[in-house]
């Protein structure tokens, strides 16, 4: 499959849509499942009072970010850990480069990161002769066919347990019949030797505690735990953004994304790692890196509107939620966070330019911040970067072009009346579908047919 | 490596100046507001069952090992945590837990508000996660309200990892179907040597 890039949303998501239907039905149902689990999960708690509490408690650490990072830092480091600081995704791949020479490494057992498809860890792996092994099972299902995450929770998402059939068939040759759980036990059967064999286990981090240096990671299937304790060398790569204060401010943020990702009480399996094993174990990995990611972060930290993205707990709620996600699942996006989330830091992280036209990937709707568990106000920040991206002269041409004709027209009444009774009276269904600007838009839409009588009209009648 | 580090520093600083520092809100209390009519052990025996997780009471250490000898009859070998006190071992030859097809840990404690067993790395990291069964020795008195709770006491002392466990390992990866067992236990049994207690 070729990767696409955010500037390809308009042909990937239409393409998605009339070549792979499946796609949507997969996506629609695996979203549906996970929101009415959140729903579940919140009629049962307090869920306003610690929405407040989330967003409060991250906003406090980024407006002390460096602070608290340099409190990590210096935890880290006094519990052995080497800590590494990487500006740009070459800097934190570099971190590998060591790490692979100096233990001999052949192949790396990695849990499910997003921060690791963002900076492309297993192609650069794969450069350093080290076979990257994804063990998360949706993980490992998409890399067996060479396709990215659609989901940053549910990898695979986007695949029918048909489609995992047939993969697992050719590959590990199971019965073409087999049920979900005879191919879930070939794939761990395939993945229990390679973390008995893999030198290097790789993670990355829901949440860094700055006073204990404490990287904190939430799963269900226990690949991570596996990762972070078999091999003799664990390399976690951590967004600086993902700083808490407290190691007791975890309790808040393990039940709130638990509760909005899948709906649980909590993950089945939590790692709370410190460092490498200290003499009074017996196992665990004798070196520990953790690499700190920036990586486009501070350029969104200086946005005044758009830093509040970065509250964000990767929690997948508002991709469940949205209408367009749904629509297409991740791979239109073209980037590795898609849906509502993906469209607020893209424009952030890489540059506006880069990720147009991702901001108008929304229909405005608003469901995405009803169930944001750290209240990021997302339809703002979308209409921020369409504002900066008119400013910037990347905007769609021709929602520039009328922008600019319906503030002409607006400022002059007689004018405005004309154009107003045109539009009233053009057959503009059929004139629609001949213009280069709705041509487009209206493929996709139907819209009521304009009233005869103007609205200035009818008032100066005199409205009931 | 100190440039780097002080180049995001830098950029952070630059990118917070002129936005207003706020405050920490304060403490995480529990997600109920109050505990409820169930005592904590009533709260982790419904939450750690209700996600699949097994539950036995025994009411001395002599009968937890007459349980154990009596359900680690049909396994071949056994891997054993550091801290499972002796008498607890049941008469099976000892396998590294890769082998073994059974694991028997002990729990540093457990937490009512997630039915969430505290396993800690000292007693030993692989015997907690390789096994397909794994029983849990816990002691009622090791109970945390909150998840809160149990983290403020374990900060006094924290080994390299702590793993809390809140149930059997699970994926809903293939076709949206929840199968268990996938890479951690499939089974998990908290043994609790204590009264069992009445339902809330």
């Amino acid at each position: 499959m070729t990767q696409s890039t955010p500037s390809d949303y308009r042909e990937a998501s239409a393409r998605s849509l009339r070549d792979t239907p499946s796609v949507r039905t997969s996506v629609g149902s695996a979203t549906r499942t996970f929101d009415a689990h959140r729903v579940s999960a919140f009629s049962e708690v307090e869920y306003d009072r610690w929405k407040d509490w989330a967003r409060d408690t991250k906003t406090h650490a980024l407006t002390h970010l460096d602070t608290y990072l340099a409190q990590a830092s210096a935890q880290l480091e006094a519990r052995g850990v080497h800590v590494h600081w990487a500006e740009t995704a070459e800097d934190a791949l570099s971190v590998l480069d060591e790490v692979v020479e100096r233990h001999g490494i052949k192949s790396a057992v990695k849990g499910k990161s997003m921060l690791t498809e963002e900076l492309e860890v297993n192609a650069h792996l794969e450069t350093l002769g080290v076979r990257p092994i994804e063990t998360d099972l949706g993980e490992y299902i998409i890399q067996l066919l060479g396709e990215p995450p659609s989901h940053i929770v549910g990898p695979a998402i986007h695949k029918s347990l048909d489609d995992c059939r047939a993969l697992f068939h050719d590959r590990l040759g199971t019965p073409l019949d087999a049920d979900p759980d005879t191919l879930a036990a070939a794939a761990r059967d395939a993945l229990r030797a390679e973390f008995l064999a893999a030198g290097l286990g790789i993670s990355g981090g829901n949440f860094l505690a700055a006073d204990t240096g404490t990287i904190a990671l939430i799963e269900n299937e226990g690949n991570i735990r596996l990762a972070t304790s078999v091999p003799d060398v664990h390399v976690a790569f951590v967004g600086i953004e993902k700083i808490v204060p407290r190691f007791e401010d975890l309790a808040g943020f393990l039940q709130i994304t638990a509760r909005s990702a899948t709906g649980q009480a909590i993950g089945l399996f939590v790692s709370l790692i410190q460092g490498p094993r200290t003499p009074s174990e017996i196992d665990g990995p004798k070196e520990v890196h953790v690499v700190l990611v920036d990586n486009g972060r501070t350029r969104l930290l200086a946005d005044d509107t758009a830093w509040e993205a970065l509250r964000c707990v990767r929690c997948g709620a508002c991709l469940n939620i949205c209408p367009v996600y749904r629509q297409t699942g991740g791979h239109a996006y073209g980037w590795t966070y898609s849906g509502p989330l993906g469209a607020i830091i893209s424009p952030g992280m890489l540059g506006l330019e880069k990720a147009m036209p991702l901001p108008h990937a929304s229909s405005l709707c608003g469901a995405c911040v009803d169930v944001c568990p750290v209240r990021i106000p997302i339809p703002d920040i979308l209409l921020h970067w369409r504002e900066k991206a008119v400013d910037a002269g990347l905007a769609p041409t021709g929602e520039t072009f009328g922008s600019k004709a319906y503030a002409g027209l607006a400022e002059r009444p007689a004018s405005f009346a004309a154009a107003n009774a045109a539009l009233r009276w053009t057959p503009w269904r059929a004139a629609g579908r001949a213009l280069p600007i709705l041509k487009g838009w209206m493929q996709e839409r139907s819209a009521p047919t304009p009233s005869k009588k103007s609205f200035r009209q009818m008032w100066k009648e005199g409205i009931e | 490596m100190s440039t780097k580090r002080d180049a995001i520093l830098a950029r952070i600083r630059d990118a917070n100046s002129g936005r207003t520092p706020t405050d920490h809100p304060g403490d995480f209390g529990g997600w109920r507001g109050d505990a409820g009519p169930a005592t904590p052990l009533q709260a982790f025996v419904s939450g750690f069952e209700g996600v699949g997780g097994e539950v036995v009471f025994v009411d001395s250490e002599v009968k937890a090992s007459q349980w154990l000898a009596d359900f680690a009859k049909p396994f071949t070998s056994v891997t054993i945590g550091e801290g499972v006190s002796s008498a607890l071992r049941p008469d099976l030859p000892i396998a590294l837990p890769r082998n073994a097809p059974l694991a028997i840990s002990q729990a540093r404690g457990a937490i009512a508000e997630t039915g969430s067993l505290v396993m800690d790395a000292r007693d030993g990291r692989r015997t907690q996660l390789l096994t397909p069964t794994h029983v849990v020795v816990l002691s009622p008195e090791n109970i945390w309200e909150t998840v809160r709770g149990a983290l403020l006491t374990l900060a006094d002392d924290l080994p390299a990892a702590i793993g809390l466990h809140s149930g059997p390992s699970k994926s809903a990866d293939i076709g949206q179907v929840m199968v268990k067992g996938v890479h951690g236990p499939g089974r998990i049994l908290a043994l609790i040597i204590g009264c069992a207690p009445e339902k809330p």
